[in-house]
């Protein structure tokens, strides 16, 4: 292995890890605030660091001291100390490394070699997510079982038989979605959508699945006990449901778990229905053909936008009413010369890139970056979905629940499976 | 090198597994011990480089079946007191191991006496999904549809036998 092999490699690892978290971070913030949007209220906007509030962020690190440092206690009548601290490692670890198998960008190619941009760079691609989320199911299980209380043992009863049950339509919507691609390998998926369809339309998989897409969504849904599926908890018939024994960071865990994996099955979502790190029409080739005139129209866009969004900072970051030297009109000040200083940032990048002419392994770079970029925007569109739906619809009743997974859901990913295979086998 | 320390590890857990699954009283450490054990037999298949085996192990077993059944000892609420007071269990397994010792040598000695035989060492590829659904639907096709009607008519009985009963009056 040559340094480059190693660096990529923990360039790839890192990026596993460490995205999914920050995603935390994000998806908290976009939960409180888009609630805030949604209810026509502000949401958290009071927590700053010298008077810096990052527009609400900074609500997220005081959460995270208090969950730290609140008294983390087991209670004494729980018999299974063992299953009572695995069960949130359980849930936040599935959730995280089922991120693992999830192209963010192109395979790139250094120097003659290719690098699969996977975190882990299997081809089982889709059955590894498939086994995370079926492993997610125990720590839900565990938590719910050695919690030794009435409201935890339902819960864990309630988000267990959901889980398991919407695990059914989500395979048999991922059969369908085999039989079109041809193949389990995210990877190889992702490319295949960067084809074009007539000619002009992305080969995306929500345009040859509108079906699958629906049915997978919702079980994703589901498979993260999101509302309107969040029958692990219900404060008036169950109050927490299976945590309601934790406290503390064990707590948190469940917590972040969460919104781990909201984020790892959004970027599924992305990955397997909306063309993953793909640019509608450019496909990766293309952009490494037209590498140039692509960094000037980015430099041409990116003042535009920045010059938009620094007004909307400017106008929205007031106080309300009269107050002398407005501490909000200096705060953000700071955050739009931010935002020019990065804009120039990246100006000078794309400009030596213009200029310099750089070789295929710096145009080959380029382009992998913005298919992250492409990629974690779509995730971040599809989480921001998550916390629509959330804050629009109400929870179900538990029995309309399993009706839906079973006599619904069911019967229309096995007519998809069955249409999906006819059509492909009279055109193939 | 690696594979070969990484083999003996997932080989002792695995084993390791099975003892804790026949040796731990209460139901839900059986379970679990035998998760663990699925598991590194998952991570054995993935050394073989059966990729399709140690995705279908994990989801398959670790992930539906024992889910399953961790969820009904849970749904029950199985206790160590639920379960029936085995007497004499230790001269049981005495005796037991007497009685297969002499079957087991006789095994052993079948195995070290057997003729090597012809190895071919097939490539990296041969268990991902591809070539593992070649041979299945190409070589295996009958048969393979005949274990998928036996499993239908199982799920279907078990529907029949588990279905609502008439109230009779």
């Amino acid at each position: 292995m040559s340094q480059l092999d190693i660096l990529l490699v923990v360039l790839r690892v890192a990026f596993g890890a460490f995205i999914p978290i920050c995603f935390i971070a994000i998806g908290v913030w976009m939960e409180r605030r888009g609630a805030g949007f949604i209810q026509d209220r502000l949401g958290p906007n009071r927590c700053n660091i010298f008077g810096f509030r990052f527009g609400g962020l900074v609500q997220n690190l005081a959460d995270g001291v208090k969950l730290i440092f609140k008294e983390d206690m087991i209670a004494g009548h729980i018999p299974h100390r063992f299953y009572f601290v695995l069960a949130p490692v359980l849930v936040f670890f599935t959730a995280l490394v089922s991120f693992a198998a999830i192209p963010f960008a192109d395979t790139l190619v250094l120097g003659g070699r290719s690098y699969i941009m996977q975190t882990i760079p299997f081809d089982i691609g889709i059955l590894w997510f498939l086994a995370c989320t079926g492993f997610a199911v125990y720590g839900i299980i565990l938590a719910g079982w050695s919690s030794h209380n009435k409201y935890g043992i339902l819960g864990g009863l309630r988000s267990a038989a959901q889980v398991i049950a919407y695990e059914i339509p989500m395979g048999l919507a991922v059969v369908s979605l085999l039989v079109v691609y041809g193949t389990v390998n995210l990877s190889e998926i992702a490319r295949f959508q960067g084809q074009l369809l007539f000619g002009f339309i992305p080969m995306w998989g929500v345009i040859l699945q509108p079906l699958g897409v629906v049915i997978f969504i919702v079980a994703a849904f589901a498979e993260t006990n999101r509302t309107p599926f969040d029958f692990a908890e219900g404060e008036s018939e169950i109050v927490a449901g299976f945590h309601i024994e934790y406290s503390s960071m064990k707590f948190g865990m469940f917590f972040l778990g969460e919104y781990v994996a909201m984020f790892a099955s959004s970027a599924i979502i992305v990955t397997l229905f909306f063309g993953g790190y793909q640019i509608p029409w450019l496909a990766t080739e293309t952009m490494v053909a037209y590498a140039q005139p692509i960094a000037i129209v980015l430099m041409l866009l990116l003042p535009v936008i920045t010059y938009y969004f620094t007004n909307w900072i400017r106008k929205n970051n007031v106080s309300h009413y009269y107050r002398p030297n407005d501490p909000l009109v200096r705060e953000a000040n700071v955050y739009i010369k931010i935002c020019w200083i990065l804009a120039a940032a990246v100006e000078l990048i794309l400009l030596t890139l213009v200029v310099i002419n750089p070789s295929a392994d710096g145009v080959r770079i380029f382009v992998v970056l913005l298919q992250m970029a492409t990629f974690l925007l779509k995730a971040t569109i599809m989480c921001f979905v998550y916390v629509w739906v959330r804050w629009t619809l109400p929870r179900f009743r538990y029995d309309q629940l399993q009706k839906l997974g079973w006599q619904i859901l069911l019967p229309m990913s096995l007519v998809n499976i069955f249409i999906t295979s006819a059509v492909v086998v009279a055109l193939s | 090198m690696l594979s070969q320390w990484l083999f003996y590890a997932f080989a002792t857990v695995s084993v390791l597994g099975a003892l804790g699954l026949i040796l731990s009283r209460h139901p839900m450490n059986g379970a679990m011990w035998f998760v663990v054990t699925l598991v590194s037999l998952a991570g054995l298949y993935s050394l073989l480089s059966a990729s399709l085996l140690f995705a279908l192990q994990l989801i398959v077993y670790a992930g539906a079946i024992m889910s399953l059944i961790i969820f009904i000892i849970m749904f029950l609420n199985i206790q160590p007191a639920d379960i029936p007071d085995e007497k004499g269990k230790w001269a049981y397994l005495l005796g037991g191991c007497l009685a297969v010792t002499p079957i087991g040598l006789l095994l052993l000695k079948i195995v070290s006496t057997l003729p090597g035989g012809e190895i071919d060492i097939v490539g990296n590829g041969f268990g991902n999904v591809k070539s593992v659904g070649m041979v299945l639907f190409r070589d295996w096709l009958l048969p393979f549809e005949i274990v998928s009607i036996l499993l239908l008519v199982a799920l279907v009985g078990a529907v029949v036998l588990a279905g609502k009963k008439e109230i009779t009056q």
